[in-house]
């Protein structure tokens, strides 16, 4: 167990360290630049020279703030985060709990998180930081229920809460063939649920500043920076594992097929972020509650009757 | 800190002055109920550095380079205005060729000045590649206009009586080349933006503006044009070369944030279709007029020259007493009229309209400041 | 013919002069003379032609100021100038507001204010436009810059 809880924390802050680095080369190769090519080789150690630089940063800390609530608020977005690590079928083996409310636990744990959105831009005492934290928790609130939903789809095909279970469900055929919209559904809500773009209002720097962590700096700051991406980490891995067969896959070991799909998946993130202007926030709610709830209902629906009449 | 009344429910946010999204140094004041404004009030001035008392204190030739400051993005526009009225004023006529590179070297200047305009105002959206792939696009045209101006951005080229420098045979390729390349970026931007379903329901029915707004608030350039009236001085009141050249004057039809934007795309292309006539026609001989007066005594009396810069009417307007000073010069500026409408347009519409409306009005502060 | 149109409206007003102007040399098709009283009935008299307010300003002629309005239309080619003289007072000078015609004025009408210290009676929100609110000078006068360091 405590060797499991070190690796993930080395696990998330090489996965961060990563994904930055990756997010900042994807970005730049669609924008018809190089991104980063002076620190190591392409740029491979820049992440490690900023992760230095806002350490060093002096920790600003606003007069006028809630101080209790503003110090917990960016541990608050991070312990989730690494709870929902136990859960997480790396391989066959390479699970440090397995659960029987996996599903369960993870979903319960992310919505967690826009808890500590709200404490951040409340205690912030700042206009522009009180809108990003509204927003946010609207945001939140309305995507967790297509989420929600979609998830139990899968769930009522494979009959249990297990990750395990989900994954070895799928040794026939992954769950995207059969479950298509469930999956494009799940993206959607998972994007949202990340705040990136095109759904990344609470952080909307043409319109907020900062959005919700403005008022943060330094280590602080980069707190919520590591969040995101651990947060997208996590969903693009439930989403590996319900819909694109976790672990599994020929001839490469499990962990390598497992880390490929959960890659590809933040890739796709990555590129919506780059290619698609915001949504307006209205247009974000109306999109949550009058088409992707009644579509995921409908899934639910189509999918209850189809393995009651098989 | 927000004041929130238990009987008033708005309350007021500061937008600006230094803020992403108001391009260059514009305040709005705003009074909100949760996420709609009730009010909306544009604060002006931080900018102000005194161009038309700086007219009065120098020589019409020394007020030339103030002309570039005032719109940097479409700077050859500005000199072509002053330029022009000080021209009638002497009652100097620019030679042909002289005519036809200023009207090349304007619309190439005015497509730089709109290709800005779509990368920062998508920006604004929250669509971080397009920017680069306009600034991309404007950098090949830059190191045209560097060419032959000797400069990227605040031109001071136009000399009263014509141009000092010639166009050259690399421009002439280089300008060939360029419109080849951007006609077929024009596809991306139109697969990218133009047809992107989460741009059309940002800006589709956003912002409204009715014709007779317009005309109460003078409204000129692509925000009167999004409007369906199809008011433009190069077609209304041709000047230059340009009554030579066959081109259009696009119009949108519903007043919306969504046709302004078209109405600018399109226009680029026009200005290209202009640009490859011109080139075509360019005729030989002189570049300046013989005979311009090294002391330039215009005579006394006043002149109004309209000229179409990217964001509408510039007009120059010059009150002469016969010194090397001028006595008045009044700069008419396209944003002045332009951003005037925000309160009347911004009411009822939640932040993020208002972020998209202003971007589509395309205001340049410098210009409005003076 | 729009400018016939226009001589006739304004022909009822009792304005000082309505005469061609001379396009080539100047850029103005119809230069009218009126006292600054009667803008708000001229202002109205262009709205109701179609044109639109193309820029206002001010001269400052040392004994008197001038104030320049330019109205153009967007349907024909017409550009018209008033002219309306402005005697200067020693409480400072003031004239009748055009922004309930044209909205546009409103912020033409505060540079003016905030440049020359005309003041416009009626006007809905007279403060300063481009100068700080508490600055106590106008700078487009033509006696501003005597002092030295001024220029």
């Amino acid at each position: 167990m405590i060797i499991g809880l070190i690796g993930i924390i080395a696990l998330v802050a090489t996965n961060a360290l990563f994904l930055i680095w990756m997010e900042r080369k994807v970005s730049a190769h669609m924008q018809l630049r190089l991104g980063p090519m002076e620190v190591g080789p392409h740029g491979a150690v820049q992440t490690v020279a900023d992760a230095l630089k806002l350490m060093g940063k002096e920790l600003i800390t606003p007069e006028e703030v809630d101080r209790p609530v503003y110090l917990l608020a960016p541990i608050v977005i991070f312990l989730p985060v690494l709870l929902v690590f136990l859960v997480i079928p790396f391989s066959r083996s390479l699970i440090i709990k397995d659960m029987n409310v996996g599903i369960i636990l993870i979903l319960a744990f992310s919505t967690l998180a826009v808890l500590a959105l709200l404490m951040a831009g409340w205690s912030s005492n700042n206009k522009y930081a009180t809108f990003g934290a509204i927003r946010s928790v609207a945001q939140n609130v309305a995507y967790e229920i297509p989420l929600l939903i979609t998830v139990m789809s899968v769930i009522l095909m494979v009959g249990s809460f297990k990750l395990s279970d989900i994954v070895a469900a799928q040794g026939s055929y992954w769950f995207i063939l059969v479950q298509p919209l469930a999956f494009i559904l799940f993206i959607t809500c998972a994007t949202a649920e990340t705040n990136r773009n095109p759904f990344d209002l609470p952080e909307a720097e043409s319109e907020l500043v900062a959005g919700f962590h403005t008022e943060y700096t330094g280590m602080r700051f980069a707190m919520f920076f590591l969040a995101e991406y651990t947060n997208m980490f996590i969903t693009s891995a439930v989403a590996a594992v319900l819909f694109l067969g976790g672990w599994q896959g020929p001839i490469l070991p499990g962990v390598v097929w497992f880390l490929l799909k959960v890659y590809a998946l933040i890739f796709l993130m990555m590129w919506f972020r780059w290619t698609f202007p915001r949504v307006r926030f209205d247009q974000l709610i109306t999109l949550a509650w009058k088409v992707l709830i009644p579509l995921a209902f409908a899934n639910l629906l189509i999918t209850a009757l189809v393995l009651k009449l098989r | 800190m927000i004041e929130l009344g238990i009987e008033e429910k708005t309350y007021t946010l500061n937008l600006g002055p230094q803020h992403p999204s108001t391009h260059g140094v514009l305040r709005v004041v705003l009074e909100m109920d949760g996420e709609y404004i009730t009010k909306a009030e544009p604060v002006i001035g931080y900018g102000h550095r005194g161009h038309e008392h700086m007219a009065e204190n120098r020589n019409y030739q020394q007020f030339l380079p103030n002309m570039g400051r005032v719109d940097y993005l479409h700077a050859l526009a500005y000199n072509q205005g002053y330029c022009m009225a000080v021209e009638k004023l002497l009652g100097l006529t620019v030679p042909e060729r002289g005519e036809f590179i200023r009207v090349i070297l304007s619309e190439l200047n005015r497509i730089s000045s709109h290709l800005v305009w779509i990368g920062a105002y998508l920006l604004d959206l929250g669509a971080f590649t397009p920017i680069l792939y306009a600034f991309d696009d404007r950098e090949n045209l830059l190191d045209l206009l560097d060419r032959i101006t000797g400069s990227r951005l605040t031109y001071c080229f136009y000399r009263f009586g014509g141009v000092p420098r010639d166009l050259d045979e690399e421009f002439i390729t280089g300008t060939r080349a360029f419109i080849k390349r951007l006609r077929s970026r024009f596809r991306d931007y139109e697969s990218l933006v133009t047809k992107n379903v989460i741009f059309i329901n940002r800006t589709r029915g956003v912002g409204l503006i009715t014709r007779d707004q317009a005309v109460r608030y003078g409204l000129t350039g692509p925000t009167l044009r999004g409007s369906g009236i199809a008011y433009d001085i190069r077609k209304s009141e041709p000047y230059s070369a340009y009554p030579a050249f066959d081109f259009q004057i696009p119009i949108g039809d519903k007043g919306d944030v969504f046709d302004r934007y078209l109405v600018r795309i399109l226009e680029m292309e026009q200005s290209l279709r202009i640009i490859e006539q011109a080139l075509n026609q360019l005729p030989n001989g002189p570049i300046m007029a013989d005979k311009v007066p090294k002391r330039l005594k215009p005579a006394a009396g006043e002149v109004y020259q309209a000229v179409e810069s990217a964001r509408g009417e510039f007009g120059c307007y010059i009150v002469s007493q016969g010194d090397l000073k001028p006595y008045r010069i009044k700069l008419r500026v396209p944003s002045f009229g332009n951003l005037s409408i925000l309160p009347e347009v911004a009411v009822d519409t939640l932040v993020a309209d208002l972020v998209a409306i202003l971007g589509s009005v395309d205001v340049v502060i410098p210009e409005i400041d003076r | 013919m729009l400018k016939d149109k226009l001589k006739t409206a304004l022909a009822s007003l009792n304005l000082a002069q309505v005469s061609d102007g001379d396009y080539a040399k100047t850029g103005y098709h119809l230069e009218v003379t009126a006292g600054p009283g009667q803008m708000p009935a001229v202002a109205q008299a262009m709205l109701d032609q179609g044109c639109f307010l193309e820029s206002l300003t001010a001269v400052d002629l040392r004994e008197s100021f001038t104030l320049v309005y330019h109205f153009a239309s967007f349907d024909e080619l017409c550009r018209t100038v008033v002219h309306a003289s402005l005697t200067k007072e020693a409480k400072g000078a003031q004239a009748p507001t055009i922004s309930q015609v044209y909205p546009g004025a409103d912020w033409y009408e505060r540079e003016v204010y905030d440049l020359f210290g005309i003041k416009f009676a009626g006007h809905p929100n007279l403060k300063r436009l481009l100068l700080p609110e508490d600055a106590d000078f106008h700078p487009l006068l033509k006696d501003f810059g005597a002092e030295p360091g001024n220029d």
